[in-house]
């Protein structure tokens, strides 16, 4: 069965004809060729896939694309600015040397981006309360949370 | 700390090489490659963990519209179709047994992912079961079934000094490794001889990045990408599975989401491989999550060890014999096996060493190397059992492992590569850091120390590297170290620059690709830095000299005038830029200078292992914990590592390998293991095997990143990235004794174990 629907990308606008089994994932990846979003577990669990649709952070791999018709979903490749400039999250990241494989790192970003959307001055406990919610296994946290506790700090979300 | 040289670019704060593609979603991994036409795999796994496959019919499968190819023990003619590291015992799918619950059987390439899995439902296939051999203890009890009746195909590498090895010494072990030093009547002068046993659980690696292979046959060439650590072994081991030329078989390795060890020697590949010659199409082959537990796991332990001491304290000998549960084949386990031998007895002065590693076999996942590669299971061990014998003596754990240490230039054993930190140092960073002397005691809580340490940089392990320059100065750097999340790239690219004198981001570091890349043995053992980074010095060196030779030639002077300054030629207040003296030579189609390196250590037949160690990599941990009774949780109040980078080519990179080494130790040392209900693996998935989250840190979680000065890596630096995995469960362990004055000696350290030991205490 298939299903025609309205995704509003990173601000464009994408009319998909999408099988009612196919996960928004897979949309972002294999028909917008967006492959930031990665798939690590497939259960929504390790938030590897995380995007953002309608501001909230969402598993992407869990989610099927008809649920999401109309959203405003934002992916990692929807951050950066004019000529590259980095969005402050991005930047925060890329200057506290906030990753290591890297495959985690478009969810945690979008993850963090969520909360400062919420909470523009979140103290150390509510950032790591928030970051917990998706696993990185090389880095040990810390140098995400200070990533995020710079972005909070340089106005990010104000 | 002795002098270090002044750095310009190494050394320095400095953004990481991948940073800015990994931020922005743009870095690619294997599972981004998409080739026009290419299929996808998925893979039939075995239902039950010991059976003789009597029959297996795709018929059905083949017919289903969609697939392109079904792969049984029926295709495997002309093929070596077994794999391995020392042992090759490892079929590409089932071809007479099954060995495990997941054991591959059969492989469908299909237009999509979901007719694959359809086709798969339709092999059919009948077995007679087998004894299932679910554990260590089973599979050594007399006239027990056996996993494999024939020996199958293994050598045994050569051995230095006191170290030895057999292949199947007896039923189900299929390599045993030995290492002797000294007297062993050593232990009848000790004032105290004492006995304990411990047992080590078993970790996944959890990598995000799935075990992943693209592979193609066109025109004779085999061609993959694959998420690999070790590209030139793993074409070498297919070139011999597939009886195809090595240059025939090109391996391209894109950015890797991660590995801690799981991705070395054949995973994904044959299969993907085979299945895209059997098709003429390319064939995605992507595991699931769920799937990587049924491919590679850390190994399980038992572990006993005799230490034996005088009244004072000094360590005099020690003794011990390792039980690896290897799984269902043989794969790295002999090589785990040296290594978490050779370090059981740690580094202390002893008079007499000796220790026995056995590799057992298990109808279980099969075990590979993980990230601490042995030291992992012996520091556990060894570091607990140094905390109960400073109790039995009534002598501060602090002051037991002063008093017997190694010093600074100490040979590990005879024969070995001497102590290159001040390990009495390290502790007492980590001890002061945690408020270890003079504390305050508080019912509940307690601290614990440890030591743990591996060596660094391989054993006879070769790396070469190519540097390139053109024209315009544009510095091209080849080596087959794969980033894998460790920094490696960010790390060779400023050496390369510092030597250059140019900034670091006029260096590319291309995408590994055995047709185009200088050799290296793997991205494994902490090795990129003490090892590649040594061929990587070089070729620097000598693509430099080069350079000075020619400007030399074109102004008429002696190469000593010259220094090279970015990419202009010095001399004196004169500056030449070399993109004009290179064409004013080679005309306006311009030049390339190349620089070639290489490093190997000398082999040695002296030394145990027949080479001495490259570089020492240390742990060092302390815990403060808080234990609750009632429940018998343990809350780690404070963790504080330190590992020795030497010389830290990026202290950023360095600071993350010890924190996410430490986060990973923390895992295993509270929760994270492999749960087998028999011989069916329990908690196989992300929802139910649970790792680290950034909720799990300690309240106070430090990291001190030690620079000593003494790694034979360039500028004085070693490896780092396992060094402080090794120290977080006994110190923790160590902690909860000194709370609440009960040893927990089995890993992880969940709330029923402690109350465990609890009950016991309190019935004695």
């Amino acid at each position: 069965m298939t299903e025609q629907i309205e995704l509003f990308v990173n601000d464009e606008e994408h009319f998909i004809t999408v099988d009612t089994s196919e996960m928004l994932v897979d949309v972002l990846r294999d028909r917008l060729g967006l492959k930031g979003a990665k798939i690590g577990c497939d259960r929504g669990v390790c938030g590897a896939c995380t995007v953002l649709v309608n501001g909230d952070p969402t598993a992407s791999c869990s989610t099927f694309a008809w649920r999401v018709d109309g959203a405003r979903i934002v992916t990692i490749e929807g951050l950066a600015g004019e000529e590259g400039a980095l969005d402050p999250v991005q930047q925060a990241f890329f200057e506290a040397g906030a990753l290591q494989c890297g495959y985690c790192t478009p969810g945690m970003i979008l993850l963090a981006k969520s909360l400062l959307a919420r909470n523009p001055h979140p103290d150390r406990a509510e950032i790591t309360d928030w970051m917990g919610a998706n696993i990185c296994r090389c880095t040990g946290y810390k140098m995400i949370i200070d990533a995020v506790e710079i972005a909070a700090a340089t106005g990010e979300g104000q | 700390m002795t002098d270090m040289p002044d750095l310009r670019v190494a050394g320095v704060q400095a953004p990481r090489k991948d940073a800015r593609e990994k931020v922005t979603g743009a870095a690619r991994y294997t599972v981004d490659v998409d080739l026009p036409g290419m299929l996808h795999a998925k893979l039939l796994r075995s239902p039950v963990a010991h059976a003789r496959l009597t029959r297996i019919d795709a018929r059905a499968a083949r017919d289903l519209p969609g697939v392109h190819a079904v792969l049984t023990r029926d295709d495997l003619g002309g093929l070596q179709p077994t794999y391995g590291y020392f042992i090759k015992d490892q079929p590409i799918v089932a071809m007479d047994k099954l060995r495990y619950v997941g054991d591959p059987i059969a492989a469908v390439a299909a237009q999509d992912e979901v007719t694959a899995v359809r086709a798969l439902e339709l092999i059919t296939f009948e077995y007679e079961e087998l004894d299932p051999v679910p554990d260590v203890a089973s599979a050594l009890r007399v006239g027990a079934v056996e996993l494999f009746e024939d020996a199958p195909m293994g050598i045994v590498p050569a051995y230095g000094r006191g170290a030895s090895a057999e292949l199947r010494p007896r039923p189900n072990v299929c390599y045993r490794f030995a290492y002797e030093t000294g007297e062993d009547d050593a232990f009848d002068h000790c004032d105290h001889v004492f006995e304990d046993d411990f047992v080590f659980g078993r970790q996944q690696h959890f990598h995000l990045e799935p075990f992943v292979t693209v592979a193609r046959e066109e025109n004779g060439q085999i061609e993959i990408w694959t998420s690999s650590q070790n590209p030139f072994p793993l074409r070498k081991e297919l070139s011999r599975v597939f009886q195809h030329p090595e240059n025939r078989i090109r391996v391209h390795v894109p950015y890797v989401g991660a590995g801690y060890g799981a991705k070395n020697n054949c995973k994904t590949e044959p299969i993907a491989i085979l299945l895209a010659r059997l098709s003429g199409r390319p064939v995605r082959f992507c595991m699931t999550n769920e799937e990587n537990f049924l491919t590679q796991t850390q190994h399980a332990a038992k572990i006993r060890i005799k230490t034996g001491v005088m009244a004072d304290g000094t360590f005099v000998a020690r003794a011990g014999e390792i039980l690896l549960d290897s799984g269902a084949y043989a794969d790295a386990s002999p090589l785990v096996a040296e290594k978490a031998g050779y370090r059981l007895h740690s580094l202390y002065k002893w008079r007499h060493v000796k220790t026995v590693c056995d590799c057992v076999m298990t109808n279980t996942s099969p075990a590979g190397p993980f990230r601490g590669f042995g030291g992992t299971q012996a520091s556990w061990a060894s570091e607990s059992q140094i905390d109960m014998i400073a109790r039995r003596l009534n002598i501060d754990p602090y002051d037991l492992r002063l008093k017997n240490l190694l010093a600074l230039g100490d040979p590990y054993v005879p024969g070995e590569s001497g102590m290159d930190s001040d390990i009495g140092e390290g502790l007492r960073l980590v001890a002061d850091r945690i408020g270890y002397h003079g504390r305050i005691r508080t019912p509940g809580r307690g601290m614990g120390l440890s030591i743990g340490f591996k060596d660094s940089g391989g054993v006879n392990k070769p790396a070469s590297a190519r540097i390139k320059i053109s024209t315009t100065g544009a510095i091209y750097l080849q080596c087959g170290s794969i980033e894998i999340g460790q920094g490696i790239t960010t790390a060779l690219s400023a050496i390369t620059a510092e030597i250059l004198n140019a900034p670091a981001e006029r260096v590319h570091y291309p995408d590994v690709d055995t047709d185009h890349t200088p050799f290296d043995q793997g991205t494994n053992a902490s090795s990129g830095i003490v090892v590649m980074g040594q061929a990587v010095a070089r070729a620097a060196n000598e693509v430099k000299a080069r350079v000075l030779e020619f400007a030399a030639g074109q102004l008429d002077c002696d190469v000593s005038e010259l220094t090279l300054d970015d990419w202009n030629i010095r001399r004196g207040n004169e500056s030449h830029p070399l993109n004009l003296m290179i064409m004013r030579t080679y005309g306006g189609t311009g030049f390339e200078f190349t620089g070639e390196g290489y490093h190997k250590a000398e082999m040695d037949h002296e030394a145990p292992l027949e080479t001495r160690c490259v570089a020492w990599e240390y742990g060092w941990g302390a815990a403060e914990v808080e234990v609750d009774e009632q429940t018998g949780l343990i809350k780690v109040l404070q963790l504080v590592v330190s590992g020795d980078a030497g010389r830290a080519i990026n202290p950023a990179v360095c600071r993350g390998q010890d924190e996410g080494s430490a986060v990973m130790g923390l895992g295993g040392a509270l929760f994270e293991t492999m749960l087998y209900d028999g011989v069916t693996l329990a908690n196989g998935n992300a929802l139910t095997y649970r790792v680290p989250l950034a909720t799990d840190l300690p309240e106070n979680f430090v990291s001190i990143l030690q620079e000593q000065g003494h790694g034979p890596g360039p500028f004085g630096s070693k490896g780092v990235g396992e060094g402080c995995m090794l120290p977080v469960a006994s110190a923790i362990a160590n902690a909860v004794e000194d709370a609440i004055g009960v040893r927990v000696t089995e890993m992880p350290l969940t709330p029923e174990r402690v109350l465990a030991a609890i009950d016991a205490r309190n019935s004695t």
